[in-house]
Parts: structure tokens; C-alpha cells; sequence
């Protein structure tokens, strides 16, 4: 009795739930066209900035409404492909620069170059408008930016005797030096979670002439010299000649690399900048800690350039209205709202100076803020096959050459090889 | 002889039940842990501070009991039809003889080794085409698919494993095959079919793929995609209200599991056959 009942019930909850799908369905009907954003943001104070931008758009633009379509990082790529082959994409795409340029390649994507305004144009550096061009084409605004920065213990750095770096730049050399004064007494210099160091390698090339990559698409070709071998080398020195880096950190993520330094085990670490909320947020009180400035490398303090990214759906029928939110949407204001909500850098000059003036030298972020003018485009944003080499080959090489059980000569032979597979 | 001892035997228990229980432990402590704590060198079980505030975060964030209630719809209405289905089939899986059992096994493996990123793009877009995608139904059609072949498989272990000597000793005593089925083949495959059961629960409550790439619009979204958007860009993770989450998300695996596990009774068919 009770199985059939059970039965009854599973067959009534499958009929009910079929018969509601045939229920639904949305489409413009005459009325005011409706974007989709498909929106990543998800640090709650950036949600609620993102709804406020939304909202000013859709109050100043009765017959524009955008729609907010929330989705998270992790996958995004995979629901893209699907979307965009499937023709059912949002007519405005939330990415960044080094996973959205495959789809421009691939033609999925408006050309947003008549929608840029000169003034605008002028207002993005050079480079970082570089990082969001494809064949000449601007394929999306640049939104939000991350350098890599230097956090430092000040009181463990006076203790230690050290010069607290006060330039507009400080050198990878000054950076060792300043480890190895401050490692004694069982604590390190520096933590760095390198866990998936890829990507910190490579961002941080062009400051030691490091390309990685020549060409785009499939055409383009790896090589291994001695700029691209410079920073891997110089963490393989001071983590094993001069033992200045805490070597668990080596393995851990940048994130796990915050703990040390709270603790006192480490007394700087090199982050990603945005990292400065969390360590305001999460560090013990009291806890005097200061961001360095930036670091230069021989060929000057250039990192590569990753933006958040703004696009549009090549098929939306609204490409034109959809360009004009993005161009609403990275407004002076609103970038420099969503930058400070996020922890991020503006892409602007306009917005970065507006920030400036806001949060002056507040956690750290003059010192951030400033560090924005040095990011630059690079090669590897190009690279048809960068993300499968970087995760297939590229950090098990590093992490093995950091592990000491390849030379630099294996290391180089690895990642070139590598290369040639995965492009075969 | 026995090797061990009762203390022994209870001590080696309680080992392997902590072995089990650790990482829930572990989440549990870390939902209630501030920020600063989770990325601290402490590594106490046990929070320094109580904050409560986590689950708040993750209860109003995103619209997780919304996907949770999204979640328990596709998980019922999948194991729902996954059993129904699958019931009959083994049955006839593991009775039957000849080319269509043959074949019939042999979908079931070749339909396991295809990965879901090749065969997602077409399945899209037969869901779109018959007005599907974007929406539970779809999901739970496709979480049925997915789930059949294992259902099956394991379904047709349990069938096969009751001796056939039973059902002819029904039809002895005048039962036709229906009967036989209904009171003796049923009642014996009860235990199977609520593992089975379990295993589909389980595996689309927790499915995340599938859900990500079908389901564009946020009203429809299950409790893997909003849990994912504690996951942020930058290597950004808001660990505290992501630990929250993924215990509340546990609660009805818990309690879907405590209503069956009463049914999981074996040894029925002890002593039914006499040699």
C-alpha cells in the first residue's frame, strides 16, 4: 500500500513538474528592448554597485531596460562556448581580456571601435587597450585591473634595519636584498603562494623583457630566453640559495601565503593587489603592514595587463544599445565605484586619478593606484592555446623547477615542447 | 579465533567514523569562523568566536534557498524517474537472455565513456529545440539520462542476485508473472531500489556541470550554481559564507538519507532457498 501510494506520488511530482515546463518563456514583444548582462561581479559591496549602475541606466533609459543575468567565474568559459555556439549568448558579456579574446578570434563578438569615443580612447593607456584589441578591433572595454604588489610588516622591516623602499619603483634586486635582511630568527623574508605560478611568471615578464609569445591564434610560437627565464630564476635563488622564501608558501596559494605573514613567519609577500582589503579586513590588530611600490625588473616595471572585461554579443539584436550601456557602464564615476567596491585598479586614467583623490594613500591604495600606469599588454592574452598550456604544462614545469627537480635548461625545454604538443 | 577485541572493535569504529566525519567537522567549524580566523595559522576545531554571521551571508546572498528548493525539485523528480525506469529494465536486464540484453549492457558502458563537454553543445541545443533548456524539466531530463545507465547497472546487480528458484516457485504455486513480481521479486529488490535511489539523489543534488551550461536564467539556477558564485575572480573565495552554504546544502542529503536508511535492510532473502 504505502509502495503504490509512494509510486502515485513520484509519477504525480514528474507529470507536474513536465506539464510546468510547458509553461514560460520570455521575448521582447514590442515593448522596450531588454540586454541581458550576463555579470560575474561577487564581492557583495561590487553586486550592489553593479545593480546601482544598472539601475541609473535603466531610469535614465525607458526604452533600453538591461537585465542582470548573475553567473559565476568558475566555468564561465564552458557556459560561454555553449551559449555562443548555441546562439542563445547575453548580449553583454562580463570576462576578461586573456579568456575573451578566443571568442573575438572565432567572430562571436561586435566590433566596439566606432562605439569608443576619442575622448575615451585617450583615456585607456595604450597598453591596456592593446590587451582588448583583436585584429584591430576594440572587442570589449576594459573594466577592472590587478597588479602585483609587494605587501610588507613595517615593523619587522624596522626591526630588521632595512631602508623601507620609498621610490616610485623599487627593483627585484632591492627586493632580495630586503628578504634576506629580514630572514633571521626562523622567520622569512618573503611568502609567495606560487602554487600555480603560471600566471604570476607571466605577468610579471615584461619587467625582465620576458614575451613568452610571439604571433596570435594558432600562429602563434613560444619562446624560452633569458627574459622569460629571469623571474623564475631569481625565485629559485632566493628561495634555495639565499632560503629568504618560507617554502611551504611555494606550494600554497596566494591567498594561504597571508597567513605567515599575519603570523610574523613571513615579512613581506607578493600578492595580487586587491588582497589589500583582505589583509584590512583579516590581519591581527595592530599589525603595521605597508604596500612597497612597485617592482621593476631590467627592463623596467611593466606587467602584463589582464582585465575585467565588458563585450558584446555579435547576434544581439541590440548591438548598438548594448555598446552604449558598456560605454555608460565604464563612465569616469562608475569605474572608479566599482574598482574601489571590487579592490581593483581602473583601466582609466580619468577614473585612477578620481580614485586617487579619494582614498589618497588609505591601505595602501596610492601606492596600487599607482602601480596601474604600468600594466601593459602581452603577447600571451593571444595565444590561442595559452590556457591549456598553462594548465597542462606550464605550472606542473614551474612547479617541478621551483621543486628543484628540473635545471633551468629543463624547464626551458619543457615549456617549449610542451607548447609544441599542445599546438600539434 | 577472533583478532580483535570488542574495546578494540569499537575503538577501530570510532577511528574510521572520525576519519568519515573529519572534513563535515572541519566544514562546520569553518562556517562559523570570522575571515580573519579561516586565514589565520590557528587551526583549532573549535572557533575562537562564534559568527553566525556567515550563514546569514549565504542565506541572503544569491537566492540560495531558492536554488536549494530548485535543487530538491530536479534531485526528487530525476530519482524519481531514474527508478521507474531503471526497475523494469534491470529486471529485464538481468532475466533475460539473448542480443537485447547484449546490447542493452552495452549501451550502458559505451553511454559511460563519452565526456559531458562533448556531448553538451548538441544536447543544448535539442533542449532549446524542444523548448526545454533554461528550464528544471530539461535539467531533470538530462540528470535522468545521465543517471540511467548507473542506475541500471546497479539495479541489475541486485535483480541478479535474487534467485530465480523463488520467482519459479511462485509460478509452481499458480502465480502468473505479474504476481510473482509484485510479491516476491519487489519486495526482495526493496533495498536495492532505495540505494539506487540514494546514489541518484546524491549525484543530481550535487550535479554542477550540466546545470552551469543549461540554466541561463538566475530563477532557475540550482544550489551548485549559487554556491559557485562564492567563488569569485582574482582568486577571490568568501570562504566563510561558502562553508555555510555547502553545510545547509548538506541538510537534505542528510535527511533524504535518514528516511531511506531504515529501508536499506538486507538479509530478507536469508534462509529462502533450502539447499
Amino acid at each position: 500500500m504505502k509502495t503504490r501510494r509512494a509510486v502515485v506520488a513520484a509519477c504525480l511530482l514528474v507529470t507536474s513538474l513536465l506539464l510546468a515546463a510547458c509553461g514560460g518563456g520570455s521575448g521582447d514583444s514590442g515593448g522596450p528592448v531588454t540586454l541581458t548582462f550576463q555579470s560575474l561581479s561577487d564581492q557583495p559591496a561590487a553586486i550592489a554597485q553593479t545593480q546601482k549602475i544598472v539601475g541609473d541606466w535603466n531610469k535614465a533609459h525607458p526604452d533600453v531596460q538591461v537585465k542582470i543575468v548573475p553567473a559565476g567565474w568558475d566555468g564561465v568559459y564552458d557556459k560561454l562556448v555553449t551559449q555562443f555556439n548555441a546562439g542563445s549568448a547575453p548580449d553583454i558579456v562580463h570576462y576578461e581580456a586573456a579568456g575573451i579574446a578566443p571568442f573575438a578570434t572565432d567572430g562571436y563578438l561586435a566590433d566596439l571601435t566606432p562605439y569608443l569615443s576619442p575622448e575615451k580612447r585617450a583615456d585607456i593607456p595604450k597598453g591596456v587597450l592593446d590587451s582588448v584589441t583583436v585584429d584591430g578591433k576594440v572587442i570589449a572595454y576594459p573594466t577592472e585591473l590587478q597588479s602585483y604588489v609587494v605587501f610588507a610588516n613595517k615593523t619587522q622591516l624596522q626591526q630588521a634595519g632595512v631602508a623601507i623602499p620609498a621610490g616610485a619603483t623599487m627593483t627585484w634586486d632591492q627586493l632580495r636584498q630586503i628578504a634576506k635582511a629580514t630572514t633571521k630568527d626562523g622567520k622569512y623574508g618573503l611568502g609567495w603562494g606560487l602554487s600555480s605560478p603560471t600566471a604570476a611568471f607571466v605577468a610579471l615578464a615584461p619587467g625582465f623583457g620576458g614575451k613568452y609569445f610571439q604571433g596570435t591564434g594558432d600562429n602563434a610560437t613560444l619562446s624560452v630566453g633569458p627574459g622569460e627565464m629571469g623571474l623564475p630564476q631569481l625565485v629559485d635563488a632566493m628561495a634555495h640559495q639565499d632560503n629568504s622564501i618560507l617554502p611551504v608558501t611555494l606550494t600554497q596559494s596566494g591567498t594561504k601565503a597571508l597567513a605567515p605573514f599575519y603570523a610574523g613567519q613571513t615579512a613581506m609577500t607578493v600578492q595580487g593587489s586587491y588582497q589589500a582589503v583582505n589583509i584590512e579586513k583579516d590581519a591581527p590588530k595592530g599589525f603595521d603592514w605597508i604596500v612597497l611600490p612597485p617592482l621593476a625588473g631590467p627592463a623596467g616595471p611593466d606587467q602584463a595587463a589582464n582585465p575585467q572585461t565588458l563585450s558584446v554579443n555579435k547576434d544581439s539584436g541590440h548591438v548598438k544599445e548594448a555598446a552604449q550601456f558598456v560605454d555608460f557602464f565604464t563612465s569616469t564615476e562608475n569605474l572608479a565605484a566599482m574598482n574601489e567596491a571590487d579592490a581593483l585598479i581602473p583601466p582609466t586614467t580619468s577614473a585612477r586619478q578620481a580614485l586617487t583623490t579619494k582614498l589618497g594613500s588609505k591601505n595602501g591604495w596610492g601606492t596600487i593606484l599607482a602601480s596601474g600606469q604600468y600594466l601593459t599588454s602581452a603577447p600571451y592574452l593571444f595565444a590561442g592555446k595559452y590556457a591549456q598550456w598553462k594548465d597542462t604544462v606550464a605550472t606542473p614545469a614551474y612547479q617541478r623547477f621551483l621543486a628543484r627537480q628540473v635545471d633551468a635548461n629543463g624547464l626551458k625545454s619543457q615549456l617549449e615542447d610542451g607548447w609544441k604538443s599542445v599546438t600539434k | 579465533m577472533r583478532l580483535l577485541t570488542r574495546p578494540a572493535q569499537y575503538a577501530a569504529l570510532v577511528l574510521y567514523l572520525l576519519f568519515l566525519g573529519f572534513p563535515l567537522l572541519w566544514l562546520i567549524s569553518a562556517s562559523v569562523k570570522s575571515s580573519g580566523e579561516l586565514n589565520s595559522l590557528s587551526a583549532s576545531i573549535l572557533p575562537h568566536e562564534w559568527h553566525w554571521e556567515n550563514y546569514a551571508e549565504a542565506l541572503t546572498k544569491q537566492g540560495l534557498l531558492h536554488s536549494a528548493w530548485n535543487s530538491l525539485i530536479v534531485a526528487l523528480a530525476s530519482t524519481a524517474l531514474s527508478v521507474l525506469i531503471a526497475v523494469p529494465a534491470a529486471y529485464v536486464l538481468a532475466r533475460l537472455r539473448g542480443r537485447v540484453r547484449v546490447a542493452g549492457v552495452g549501451w550502458i558502458l559505451v553511454s559511460q565513456v563519452f565526456p559531458v563537454v562533448l556531448i553538451i553543445l548538441p544536447l543544448f541545443l535539442i533542449l532549446r529545440a524542444l523548448g526545454l533548456a533554461d528550464n528544471l524539466a530539461g535539467l531533470t531530463l538530462v540528470h535522468t539520462t545521465y543517471m540511467l545507465p548507473f542506475a541500471l547497472w546497479m539495479l541489475q546487480g541486485y535483480v541478479a542476485a535474487i534467485p530465480v528458484e523463488l520467482e519459479e516457485a511462485g509460478a509452481m504455486d499458480g502465480a502468473n508473472r505479474l504476481t510473482v513480481l509484485r510479491t516476491i521479486v519487489f519486495p526482495l529488490l526493496a533495498p536495492g531500489v532505495v540505494a539506487t535511489a540514494m546514489f541518484s539523489f546524491v549525484s543530481s543534488w550535487n550535479e554542477f556541470f550540466f546545470a552551469l551550461v543549461l540554466l541561463q536564467s538566475p530563477e532557475n539556477y540550482t544550489l551548485p550554481i549559487t554556491l559557485n558564485m562564492f567563488v569569485g575572480g582574482e582568486g577571490k573565495v568568501a570562504l566563510g559564507p561558502l562553508a555555510a552554504g555547502a553545510v545547509l546544502a548538506a541538510v537534505p542529503s542528510i535527511v533524504f538519507f535518514s528516511i531511506l536508511r531504515r529501508k536499506l535492510t538486507s538479509g530478507l532473502m536469508a534462509g529462502a532457498v533450502k539447499g
